[in-house]
């Protein structure tokens, strides 16, 4: 397979908030939930400051004994208040939550579309399932920065606009107060955090330390029979240790972005009382104010200690963005052409002409000048060690990616000419994967042709000798699959692969390994079975059991991406 | 999810782990003492808020008059932020601590534990507890440790100054207060209850999409793709909708927690207001009282949103403590582990007159399995003996090899190493007088270099050039762009499997033992191959006793004796000997 992806993101400047801008400017993000929950989020604040402040004012204004009516007013709109700001951040909560999960659905679906024209030929890594489930964790971090980002910023900032506003409407002097200690706990401590560093490196060691462990405990024989285990166990302590201090590092950052909206909170807080004793004392202000301006400073601070851990957050999504965009950076391998040429109807003859492929420059040919025909209703086995370009074969005839050079061309028109969908419709694949999909065993075969007829499906299964298989399961071919269903074995994968692609519509059946993992016997009724069905059609059967070889009408052997003349 | 009460969180704290880490209490406890230090500074700052705030309003005072105060003030939020950092901060490293201590331990249990114990699917389970497990872990003792703490004490303080200054208040703070628990706990049930149908429901949805963009190449093969994309969005949705029910519920304790809280301030403030109409209190007491009030609840909803934190971090912990608690087989306790395995090996290779390997009557029955793997089976050979262990499939060659190696407990007989019985030797100096070429050998996520090194750290880059010019890997290093610091393994150069086997050979052959264990050495070789690699490996197998397991004597031209092991089948049910 290609290496085309590499396994870091681009360095080019670690602080750029490039692939975090390219996240949010995704059509179709949930912006007006999004506000919403901000607007809800915000609303909840704002009861906090008034909670607080309406408490101040009973307090205070009862300390000058004016008589129950004064208050009565007041003390209705804090008890108000104080029912109502829990339920605000409760529906907050649940709107946020709804929108990141609808941004959630649009970025599967993005990593779906950015996927589908690249497997499995152009990404590096897909076939150890790595790639994938890191793309999967890294699409699942995308919520992250609407959730634990976006909505806090907004918040702290427009709870902050609120408080000074509400202190500078009581004493403008305040508001100076107030705000400028609010705006540098807003933005110092979040620059602290953006400027941080070392987030590639602690994710980077991260991915060392689970990938020593692995190894330690995959060739855990190995390392007690030669007396390395102890030498192991260090290594894995010696990551852990750079690991931990860098994260300490990271730590200690944030411990002081928190300390200092503190220090903030400490000058907003005596400065405001300050201002309000001063205009007190100067009678430019109503005394029961001053019980007022503390309380709603105190506050207006309370969503600020968020920001930095959004900060920090959105760190860690901007790997995870970065990583997702560099795979839909990987050039798609094939693309279809302008003015496409119409397939022959029956069965197309499959000729390689010095077929010459190649998943990079500069690596080695995977298909060296292959000339390789199968003819209408041929059989043809492919054989060859592991590594020697068998699966190239099926890349090029799939059109998974493109020839170098040499020719490719079914039914006398070359696949270039043809549209993806029409050369691949021509051919039936029974990979080596047998990927199964959750659903039914019926839903599993019939992905080839969803319109088989009962007679159909139970010919394909006893040519794939599954028809005793699938009786035996409790509800026949009901019986769901996969996590939830019966367990299937990898034979019976295997098989029900076959089966699925004698059922399709392709005249050209291909079969990648299809007997690994069978016992001798099976495998050859399979075979037998498999050829017989196959009629007219013709057949491709990449193997490496001379038995199967032996069962076709031409047997081609692959070395190294070329194909090795038969002995004179 | 069984949802205790966060005033209840310390007891939370396992004391099987407790007993094993020594920095764990340490960490509960500087927590408690941060915590009393922090609730002294609220008081202090709220006591100082109110004399300016009661000296203002009443008596119009100038700010010259009030600035001690306000100075104090500012000093006593300084105060707290301070501590709340150095509390951060030796949590933090409280954790690293605790989180290093049982990585190592994890893993050299898991060693000790052997091979026979990592099967399956342990090794995948092992390093997600490992990596995922300790992190959480780690989360666990940094945040919710000491905010469980904090949450007990800090509460529990500012309440008694409360009761000292108005009883009326503290009756309304503290119905309050003993209303989080028993809300969380009739919340946390409901929750419990729905929340496990749902996160079922929920696992199986991801799991469908996973298999869809999994299944990507055999959808494009049948040009299924638009339906995969429709299957991806319906199965997405489905997610949302079931988190979304999930989340209504899971988020209504966090809404009981905000409501008491916003009571806490509301009803407080009435009730102040009110006494302070009828001149029960003065406004200094009422301030201060209003400006504590909110912070006994801090705390609790901290402790709360990191609730989360625990549960995950605890079922880490459980699993932690079992891998651990896990006795290890007498037949492979390691006594000091970095000690001895320094893999430099035992006995030299060239031991001449000596009595050599002696096995005799060896049995070995395997758990949940029906039949014996082995009975009866006796080797004996000298140094410079080559033997052939041969049988069909399942006739135990493998599980000789394994017993030899000590990584299965044999049920009878003795083995013995130049006369020196097996359970006489403790284990790394008895594994010492091995190497071994696996059947499904392991390389690792190293160079080629390190790999071959592997029981022979002392090996220099001559030996490394000669051994693999031996088995005939010569070309392969010649065509290597990094030579020997070339890395294999996993994320390395992709090797075949015939030369894998190779690289096995050539890293058992370099390791300086008496005898080699040589488990199918020609499984993934051609017969060409084969011939050639017969004598050239000839050099390296002088004066060691040699043991070629496989269904009939391969590799070496010529064996001293061929042991046969009867097939399975043939092999006593276990309980009928």
């Amino acid at each position: 397979m290609s290496r085309t992806v590499k396994r870091t993101g681009s360095r080019t400047d670690a602080r750029t908030w490039r692939p975090l801008r390219r996240v949010l400017a995704e059509p179709g993000t949930p912006y007006g939930r999004l506000a919403l929950a901000g607007l809800l989020g915000l609303a909840a604040a704002a009861a906090t400051i008034g909670l607080l402040a309406g408490s101040g004012y009973v307090v205070g204004r009862a300390a000058l004994r004016p008589g129950l009516s004064a208050i009565v007013g007041i003390l209705a709109v804090v008890e108000v208040l104080a029912f109502l700001r829990g339920p605000l951040r409760y529906a907050e909560r649940l709107v946020g939550h709804d929108a990141a999960l609808r941004a959630l659905t649009r970025w599967r679906l993005w990593l779906y579309d950015c996927l589908s024209p690249r497997v499995p030929a152009a990404l590096a890594g897909w076939r150890s399932g790595d790639l994938l489930a890191r793309a999967i964790d890294d699409v699942d971090a995308l919520q992250d920065l609407y959730l634990r980002t976006l909505l806090p910023v907004a918040i702290a900032a427009g709870a902050a606009v609120i408080g000074t506003v509400a202190v500078g409407v009581i004493i403008p002097w305040a508001a100076l107060a107030l705000g400028l200690p609010l705006l540098v706990a807003l933005i110092v401590p979040a620059l602290l955090t953006w400027h941080r560093g070392g987030d590639e490196e602690v994710a980077a060691l991260g991915g060392t330390l689970s990938a020593q462990v692995v190894d330690a405990l995959a060739g855990a024989p190995e390392l007690l029979a030669f007396g390395a285990e102890g030498r192991l166990v260090q290594a894995v302590e010696e990551v852990g240790v750079r690991s931990d201090a860098l994260e300490g590092r990271q730590a200690r950052v944030g411990t002081a972005a928190t300390l200092l909206v503190q220090v903030c909170l400490a000058v907003a807080v005596t400065a405001v009382l300050a201002v309000g004793v001063d205009a007190v004392h100067a009678h430019h202000l109503g005394q029961v104010m001053v019980a007022v301006l503390p309380l709603a400073a105190l506050a207006s601070f309370e969503t600020v200690p968020a920001v930095p851990l959004a900060v920090a957050r959105a760190l860690e999504v901007r790997q995870a963005a970065e990583r997702l965009f560099a795979l839909d950076d990987v050039p798609v391998p094939v693309e279809d052409p302008a003015d496409p040429a119409p397939l022959v109807v029956g069965v197309p003859e499959v000729v390689f002409n010095g077929a010459t492929l190649r998943y990079g420059p500069g690596l080695p040919r995977a298909l060296d000048e292959v000339d390789l025909q199968v003819p209408p209703g041929g059989r043809v086995a492919v054989t060859g060690s592991s590594g020697a370009g068998k699966s190239s074969l099926v890349n090029a005839l799939l059109r998974y990616w493109p020839l170098e050079g040499g020719a490719l061309s079914l039914g006398g028109t070359d696949v270039r000419d043809l549209r993806q969908v029409d050369a691949r419709a021509a051919c039936a694949l029974a990979d080596q994967r047998a990927q199964l999909f959750a659903g039914t065993v019926r839903s599993n075969i019939l992905l080839g042709r969803p319109d088989a007829t009962e007679e159909e499906i139970a010919a394909a299964l006893r040519a794939a000798r599954l028809d005793a298989w699938v009786a035996a399961l409790p509800r026949g071919l009901d019986t769901p699959v996969g996590e939830d269903g019966v367990a299937v074995s990898g034979g019976e994968r295997r098989r029900l692969a076959v089966a699925r692609a004698l059922l399709a519509p392709g005249r050209v059946l291909v079969l990648d390994e299809p007997t690994s993992g069978l016992d001798p016997v099976l495998a050859d009724e399979l075979v037998d079975g498999v050829l017989a069905a196959a009629g007219e059609r013709s057949v491709l059967v990449i193997t490496h059991r001379a038995h199967e070889a032996a069962r076709c009408d031409v047997t081609v052997t692959f070395e190294a991406g070329r194909v090795v003349p038969p002995p004179a | 999810m069984s949802e205790p009460t966060p005033r209840r969180q310390p007891r939370l704290i396992d004391p099987d782990l407790a007993a094993r880490i020594p920095g764990l209490r340490l960490v509960a406890a500087s927590a408690v003492a941060f915590g009393v230090v922090s609730a002294v500074a609220v008081i202090v700052q709220a006591v100082a808020l109110a004399s300016v705030v009661d000296r203002s309003l009443l008596h119009h005072a100038a700010l010259s008059t009030v600035t001690p105060a306000i100075i104090v003030l500012g000093l006593a939020i300084l105060a707290r932020a301070v501590l709340h950092g150095a509390a951060d901060l030796s949590g933090l490293r409280a954790a690293d601590r605790v989180v290093a201590t049982l990585r190592r331990q994890l893993l050299e249990h898991a060693l000790a534990l052997g091979p026979g114990w990592l099967s399956g699917e342990r090794p995948g389970e092992l390093s997600l507890t490992a990596t995922r497990g300790l992190r959480s872990l780690h989360t666990y003792y940094a945040r919710y440790v000491p905010q469980a703490a904090a949450a007990a004490v800090i509460p529990a303080i500012l309440l008694v100054w409360v009761a000292t200054q108005d009883w009326l208040s503290f009756v309304v703070v503290i119905a309050l207060v003993i209303a989080v628990p028993v809300t969380m706990i009739a919340f946390g049930r409901e929750a419990t209850k729905r929340s496990e149908r749902q996160w079922r429901r929920l696992g199986s949805l991801a799991g469908r999409v996973l298999h869809l963009i999994e299944g990507l190449p055999t959808l494009r093969a049948f040009g299924r793709e638009a339906h995969g994309r429709r299957e991806v969005e319906a199965a997405t949705e489905g997610v949302r909708s079931a988190t979304m029910r999930t989340l209504r519920v899971a988020f209504l304790s966090a809404l009981s927690l905000d409501m008491i809280a916003g009571f806490g301030v509301g009803l407080v403030a009435m009730v102040l207001g009110l006494r302070l109409l009828w001149g029960e209190l003065d406004l200094q007491t009422a301030m201060a009282v209003l400006l504590v009030a909110p912070e006994i609840f801090i705390p609790l909803r901290r402790a709360g949103s990191e609730f989360h934190a625990s549960t995950e971090g605890q079922a880490a912990a459980a699993r932690v403590v079992e891998v651990l608690e896990t006795p290890v087989p007498a037949s492979a306790r390691v006594d000091r582990l970095t000690g001895s395995g320094d893999g430099s090996g035992g006995g030299s290779p060239a031991v001449t007159g000596r009595a050599g390997l002696t096995i005799a009557d060896l049995g070995v029955r395997y758990e949940h399995r029906e039949r014996a793997a082995l009975t009866a089976m006796s080797l004996q050979a000298a140094p410079g003996k080559r033997v052939a262990l041969t049988g069909p499939s399942g006739s135990g060659k493998s599980t000789v090899l394994a017993t030899l190696l000590r990584f299965v407990e044999p049920a009878t007989g003795t083995m013995a190493f130049d006369g020196r019985p097996s359970e006489t030797e403790d284990v790394a100096t008895w594994r010492g007088h091995f190497s071994w070429l696996p059947q499904r050998p392991h390389l690792f996520n190293a160079t080629l270099g390190e790999n071959l090194r592997l029981g022979a750290p002392d090996a220099s880059e001559d030996d490394l050039h000669r051994v693999l010019d031996a088995v005939g890997l010569a070309d392969l290093l010649a065509n290597l762009p990094g030579g020997l610091l070339t890395a294999v393994g996993h994320d390395g150069l992709t090797l075949s499997s015939g030369e894998r086997q190779r690289v096995a050979l050539a890293r058992a052959l370099l390791r300086p033992a008496p005898v080699l264990l040589l488990d199918e050495p020609t499984a993934a070789l051609d017969p060409p191959t084969v011939a050639r690699l017969a004598p050239a490996i000839e050099p390296w197998l002088i004066g060691r006793t040699v043991v070629v397991a496989a269904h009939e004597p391969v590799l070496l031209p010529h064996f001293d004796s061929v042991v046969a092991l009867p097939a399975a089948a043939a092999l006593p049910l276990v309980g009928s000997s």
